[in-house]
């Protein structure tokens, strides 16, 4: 059984299709690239899944139950959804880390916050399971750092972290190196990288065919918000069938 | 004499603190509620909200204070408000209507991007507010809120056109007697509260750029 299934989704802002008939399943374990053209609808399938917006059709089931149903109101209740979305982890593009909130802090709040509410794990517990996930980062010595004293890099790595720490069955990486300056790539992918190492499931929307190819092993390409070609990255990435993504991919060799 | 009319302003003072801390106590957390309701999504909610503010930020202070002072008696023949109360009454809704607007000036300037992080990873709403975007806003509206408590303070000398003794009253019935210094006395009163204040929120813009 796939831990993710998506069928069908439609999203429409006004008269503007964004989304269209999009359907795709995710195995437990697997990593999931989306590639495409900015305005191809990539960040709003992710926005999706995270219930940052609401689809107009479709279904979405995570280990074979329907967390989402445009059809059914009673999958949309805020409270329930509060829940589902602890399925998903997303890593924005610009971080969004609370700069009010040390590294640590940024980790451990919304575990705290839970935890506070189920009466679960002591306050320690949260902290040192922190300190590990900010140590996997490479960040052990930034703990105590404020968003504004950390590089770009650094903290896209603490936002990993702090997805991380709800422990998601599904980790979405919304072009995650995007906004940050070409040196400091390396460190967040390498970091992406590991985690597929570690059979973490994950889509990530990415730029970076090459990082793509390397750590998916599966590809999306998607263009006008419809997926046009998905399949090994091997295949969709080296020998695309589809005219549309060959332009796209010859597009980008070029630049 | 000069311990005399010390004495007096001093007693005006205390009226012009009692007014001034008072109208913070209840329009700071009133005006809050009223950003929520000219940001609400209910429209007609908003917009009547947004009327109310418009009403009240566009007719003076002056005249507000007189209209709820007189209003009820003479219009609907009820007792007087006492004259402090009434006082206090508009300057907590002058107040409140103020700081709404500079509470919805700060809670728009706070990036979506942290309410969606906080939803992503399962917040509530208000665990949103108060956990993640509420000392954003203060550290926002720091500087406005030292401006508007400053014109506070100087705005309650208006109560005096309802007789309430403030301290430029006191100062003002010395001229009776032939004496202009008291007046110049009063101001060395209004000049020192506004300094403690410059200074305070001074020390809490400062205490709030541990981030950014």
């Amino acid at each position: 059984m796939s831990i993710l299934e998506v069928n069908h989704i439609e999203k429409h802002f006004g008269a503007t299709q964004v989304l269209n008939d999009i359907s795709f399943s995710l195995e437990k374990g697997q990593a999931l690239s989306i590639i495409g053209s900015s305005g191809s609808g990539k960040t709003t399938l992710l926005r999706c899944l995270n219930f940052l917006e609401k689809p107009n059709g479709g279904t979405i089931s995570v280990n074979g139950n329907v967390i989402f149903d445009a059809a059914d109101p009673a999958t949309q209740n805020e409270k329930e959804i509060r829940k589902k979305r602890l399925h998903f982890g997303l890593v924005f593009q610009n971080f969004n880390l609370f700069p009010q909130y040390t590294a640590l802090q940024n980790v451990t709040l919304a575990r705290e916050l839970l935890a506070k509410e189920r009466d679960s794990e002591s306050r320690e517990a949260i902290e040192a399971a922190g300190r590990e996930l900010l140590a996997q980062m490479g960040l052990a010595d930034r703990a105590g750092h404020y968003p504004h004293q950390l590089s770009g890099g650094q903290q896209q790595r603490v936002a990993i972290a702090r997805a991380l720490a709800l422990h998601p069955d599904i980790l979405c990486f919304d072009e995650p190196t995007s906004a940050l300056d070409p040196e400091l790539t390396g460190e967040v992918l390498r970091v992406i990288r590991e985690l597929a190492e570690q059979n973490t499931t994950m889509i990530i929307v990415t730029h970076e065919m090459a990082f793509a190819r390397d750590v998916a092993d599966q590809v999306i390409f998607m263009d006008g918000g419809v997926i046009v070609e998905q399949g090994d990255p091997r295949d969709v990435i080296d020998h695309p069938r589809e005219e549309r993504t060959r332009q796209f991919l010859a597009r980008y060799s070029e630049n | 004499m000069l311990l005399n009319v010390t004495l007096s302003l001093l007693e005006g003072f205390g009226t012009t603190l009692k007014l001034f801390f008072l109208t913070l106590v209840f329009s700071l957390p009133l005006g809050l509620l009223i950003s929520f309701g000219t940001m609400s999504r209910i429209t007609p909610l908003r917009g009547l909200i947004k009327t109310v503010v418009w009403v009240v930020r566009g007719s003076p202070l002056l005249l507000q204070i007189l209209i709820i002072f007189y209003g009820p008696g003479l219009l609907f023949d009820l007792p007087l408000l006492p004259r402090f109360t009434a006082a206090l009454l508009s300057f907590v809704i002058n107040y409140s209507c103020y700081f709404s607007e500079i509470y919805r000036g700060g809670i728009q300037s706070v990036p979506k991007g942290q309410s969606e992080a906080g939803e992503v990873l399962g917040m509530t709403k208000s665990q949103i507010f108060f956990k993640v975007t509420l000392l954003q806003v203060i550290k926002r509206i720091v500087p406005p809120m030292g401006n508007e408590f400053i014109t506070l303070v100087k705005d309650t000398a208006l109560v005096r056109v309802i007789a309430v003794y403030e301290i430029i009253w006191m100062g003002e019935s010395y001229i009776k007697k032939g004496m202009i210094w008291p007046l110049f006395y009063t101001a060395v009163f209004y000049l020192a509260f506004n300094g403690i204040l410059t200074l305070l929120f001074g020390w809490l813009e400062k205490k709030l750029n541990y981030f950014r």
